[in-house]
């Protein structure tokens, strides 16, 4: 049993533990979301870090599926790969690439995201990629904290109630014969 | 010469260059001597075999002259000693005892080579007493809300073998003491650091005593924790014991947060909450753990032990001081 402790024993369990961070990736850019997780997977959110100290956290991410770009990603932006035969080369759009695999977006930006030497790959297993809202169990048991998303979801006009939508002020009263197309 | 101190600069100076003492170096430069190989080899294996050599007692090494350190010792903790006291207080039973009995088998006349010492039983009682008292006085000013066993806990750990033997050695009462082994055992070196509190009581008075012990014994509190000193096994009885005797509700643990729950490194956070306000939250790596941790920093809380609380005033004069054990009897 731990409990007879000495006091900075129990403060040095506590400074050096491994917390498990959920992020809902509904509706948010995947580049936000990537660099939120990179942050907390290298550790550079506490005030111990250092490069060799291995004292990055886990980061799950749920939703992957319902993520947003902005703008015309999703046909312009282009995933590459070559496995170095000839005749091998792949470009996938992004549609095409999250249609296949529903998490490799963000997988792929957080990657690219991470510090170029031997500890990425250690840090992306610490990274657990969900494309929906369910869970495994043991990792729901792990979590300990929900980060707030980057970005603040609109409203879409169907979700404002008729009271407001009577209540924002028009720029000018329309004629009764005026046909809005 | 420039070739040689070039040479010296290295860990380990090659074979014909010898450290006499410090700032003498014999260097055979002549010619090189043939036996001086061999003489080296041999001298490392022996010295590899029997180990290092006995610490021998700074009496027994050159320049030492005992009534000049024992004024040396005196002047340099700024404290106006009488010296035939401070020279009582260094001599121990043991020590009259081996003196004796070296005497006795050197065959001397025991009625015309008496020692005129006295050793240091009553002075060291006498100070051992006015130390406790001192100390359990201000650790009670200090702490008011600290129970009696935690008071006694602190005045034991602070009088204790180790720090006393510690803070002994350090300002050279070993040097000092006359005792009939060396090195001089714990027991023996602690009593003597007594009855050196005990002779600077009844030379200067209590008050530059009080200054003394205060300066010496209670700055080795300065990072200790409170359970370090004090082994408490049931925190959480103690706690609400505490409260009850206050009057205030009795604490409901309540998980706050958790990490790695079903990891092999888990990290509980458990709160501490008495009408429903927070009293203390501590971590574990079980929620038991964290619990009892949780009641320890209550506690520390409670009895204001924290690590940033106001550090004791060692420039305050001795005001603070003024006869403790006098507010205590008013305070009571």
């Amino acid at each position: 049993m731990t409990c007879a402790l000495p006091k900075k024993t129990q403060s040095q369990w506590a400074t050096f533990a491994r917390s498990w961070f959920l992020i809902d990736a509904r509706m948010q850019p995947p580049g936000k979301i990537a660099s939120m997780c990179s942050v907390r997977l290298q550790g550079k959110h506490k005030p111990i870090y250092h490069p060799l100290s291995d004292i990055g956290d886990h980061v799950v991410v749920m939703n992957t599926r319902h993520i947003a770009f902005s703008g015309n990603k999703w046909e312009q932006k282009v995933y590459s790969s070559h496995t170095g035969y000839p005749g091998s080369f792949k470009q996938l759009t992004a549609a095409q690439m999250h249609k296949k695999d529903p998490t490799a977006i963000i997988k792929l930006a957080v990657y690219g995201m991470l510090p170029k030497n031997l500890t990425r790959r250690t840090m992306m297993q610490r990274l657990h990629l969900f494309p929906d809202d369910v869970l495994p169990e043991d990792i729901l048991k792990n979590l300990t904290e929900e980060l707030p998303q980057p970005r603040e979801i609109p409203r879409k006009l169907s979700e404002y109630t008729q009271e407001e939508r009577n209540a924002f002020p028009m720029l000018w009263t329309p004629p009764e014969d005026y046909r809005m197309k | 010469m420039a070739a040689c101190r070039a040479l010296v600069s290295r860990a380990v100076l090659p074979l014909h260059y010898h450290h006499v003492c410090r700032g003498v170096m014999l260097t055979h430069i002549r010619e090189k001597k043939r036996w001086m190989k061999a003489y080296t080899l041999i001298m490392e294996r022996k010295r590899k075999m029997e180990g290092p050599p006995p610490p021998k007692p700074r009496s027994q090494q050159p320049n030492f002259d005992y009534h000049a350190e024992v004024e040396a010792f005196s002047a340099r903790l700024q404290e106006s000693f009488s010296l035939e006291l401070l020279k009582t207080a260094f001599v121990n039973v043991c020590y009259l005892r081996s003196e004796e009995e070296r005497r006795r088998a050197l065959g001397l006349d025991l009625e015309t080579t008496t020692l005129n010492l006295k050793d240091n039983g009553e002075l060291c009682v006498h100070g051992q007493q006015f130390t406790k008292a001192f100390l359990s006085d201000w650790c009670r000013g200090s702490f008011p809300s600290l129970p009696q066993e935690g008071v006694a806990a602190i005045v034991g750990h602070l009088t204790g073998s180790e720090v006393m033997c510690h803070v002994a050695r350090n300002l050279a009462v070993e040097d000092l003491t006359m005792s009939a082994e060396f090195p001089v055992p714990d027991e023996i070196l602690q009593g003597t650091f007594f009855a050196v509190i005990g002779a600077l009581e009844q030379s200067s008075g209590s008050v530059r005593a009080g200054l003394f012990i205060r300066d010496f014994l209670v700055t080795q509190l300065i990072v200790k924790d409170l359970f370090d000193m004090w082994k408490v096994v049931d925190p959480m009885g103690l706690l609400v014991k505490e409260l009850t005797c206050k009057g205030i509700a009795l604490p409901e643990p309540r998980l706050i947060r958790s990490a790695g729950a079903s990891t092999v490194l888990p990290l509980y956070f458990v709160g501490l909450y008495s009408d429903r306000k927070l009293l203390a939250q501590g971590p574990g790596e079980t929620v038991l753990a964290a619990e009892e941790e949780a009641a320890r920093v209550a506690l520390r809380k409670l009895y204001g032990f924290t690590e940033n609380r106001r550090p004791w005033d060692y420039t305050a004069p001795h005001e603070q001081l003024q006869k403790p054990s006098a507010q205590a009897l008013t305070s009571e």
